[in-house]
């Protein structure tokens, strides 16, 4: 079996509740009913999601020394997606639009794709993904190594199906909420709202930055001046007050 | 709705503000930060930065290879309000030492390297331990100057404090 991954991206995610041990066998027997499951032979397009290990990519073994992650446990799942070739299609109908010697109704376009699949895509492999992650039991933290949106789906759908808590990605909200702030903090977390860095000066943009060291040698309001954490508002307010007038 | 207000209900602008925040310690304080348990780790910004637009009709900003953060556009940028979307930071602690692409709204990191697997891997499985090791302490140390970044911006004082400094340091 290979090592982990040294490189790459990394997606965290959290969860609440409780799910097994990943030390007992009830872990490893947890992940066998959502295992993988071949379509090989599949007829239609489709995707497969499921459980496989490091050590087998079939999802036909589950053994408890296989998820061994030194200071975690490593999964691992396995998406094959099979569809249909489109360059395939495209010679096939351009081959029958040029024995006809015309286009193709789309009618006659749709029959020609059914027919074709049901032809080939038996015959096609479908392509095969696996995706790892460390799993911190003690932590409820578990790390994905993919960052793609569809991995981080697939991966939130397998691991609600099989330990029925809802994972929750590590954003900076939920890791806020986990990180060591005091209760009126994390209230006050809840309710934060961005700092509008202010824009430079209106109307001089980039001049007035490019000036803005002479500028102030010679006490006019620079760039400096606007950039606080509060000079828009100020500024919203003062023209505001300005309308009620 | 503005560009800075996408991901509201993750507060992806957190994450922006704390990738900012870290550039800002990094230049004024050196970058070295003392985290719980006696850690002390060293975090510095490489050679890939990339600024939030600030509405849906600016361009966003990306600056690559070399010292992108000594040059004039991102000076320009820090100026204008811009806060970092993206950022590749440089982790050490210790003799280990990270590179990886931080992603401020999501909290996710790509192209990351691990440091060197240890001197006394024998086997695959020892350096699965080793660097299952070195992932964990990667994220714990995001996770905890994540911590100590909001600890200060969540501070009442804040906004008469660290907020005018940095603001005082984005104007430079």
């Amino acid at each position: 079996m290979a090592s982990i991954r040294k490189s790459g991206g990394v997606a965290p995610f959290f969860w609440q509740g409780k799910i097994l041990d990943p030390r007992d066998d009830a872990f490893a027997e947890s992940l066998a009913p959502h295992r993988f499951r071949t379509i090989e032979n599949a007829a239609s397009e489709e995707i497969s999601t499921g459980w496989v290990t490091p050590a087998d990519p079939t999802g036909d073994s589950f053994a408890i020394e296989d998820l061994e992650g030194g200071v975690g446990t490593w999964l691992r799942f396995r998406v094959d997606k099979k569809s249909m070739p489109m360059k395939w299609l495209q010679i096939h109908r351009d081959a029958a639009e040029k024995a006809r010697g015309k286009r193709l109704s789309a009618k006659e376009r749709r029959e020609l794709k059914e027919d074709l699949m049901d032809q080939l895509l038996p015959r096609v492999l479908p392509t095969i993904t696996l995706v790892d992650a460390l799993l911190f039991h003690a932590r409820k933290t578990v790390l994905l190594f993919a960052t793609s949106k569809s991995a981080k789906e697939a991966f939130s759908k397998l691991f609600f199906e099989t330990f029925t808590v809802q994972l929750e990605a590590a954003d900076p909200l939920q890791s806020g909420l986990r990180a060591d702030i005091s209760p009126d903090q994390r209230h006050a977390l809840e309710r934060i709202e961005p700092i509008r860095w202010s824009k430079s000066a209106p109307g001089d943009e980039l001049a007035s930055i490019a000036s803005a060291g002479r500028a102030a040698s010679e006490g006019a309001p620079t760039a400096r001046d606007h950039v606080t954490p509060d000079a828009v508002s100020a500024e919203d307010h003062a023209r505001d007050a300005e309308d009620d007038q | 709705m503005s560009v800075t207000d996408q991901g509201a209900e993750s507060h992806g602008f957190l994450g922006e503000e704390f990738l900012t925040w870290l550039w800002f310690r990094w230049e004024v304080d050196g970058g070295e930060f003392k985290l719980s348990g006696g850690r002390v780790v060293g975090v510095a910004i490489d050679d890939f930065l990339s600024f939030a637009a600030l509405t849906e009709d600016e361009t966003e900003q990306t600056l690559r290879r070399g010292l992108p953060t000594r040059t004039a556009e991102a000076r320009t940028a820090l100026r204008q309000g811009h806060r970092l979307r993206k950022a590749r930071l440089l982790i050490a602690e210790g003799d280990r030492q990270w590179t990886g692409t931080l992603d401020g709204p999501t909290l996710t990191m790509s192209g990351v390297k691990l440091p060197d697997d240890a001197e006394e891997c024998e086997s695959e499985s020892d350096r699965t331990e080793d660097r299952a090791a070195n992932w964990l302490a990667l994220h714990e140390i995001v996770q905890s100057l994540y911590g100590l970044f909001l600890k200060e911006r969540l501070d009442k004082e804040y906004r008469s404090s660290g907020a005018e400094a940095q603001a005082a340091w984005m104007a430079k």
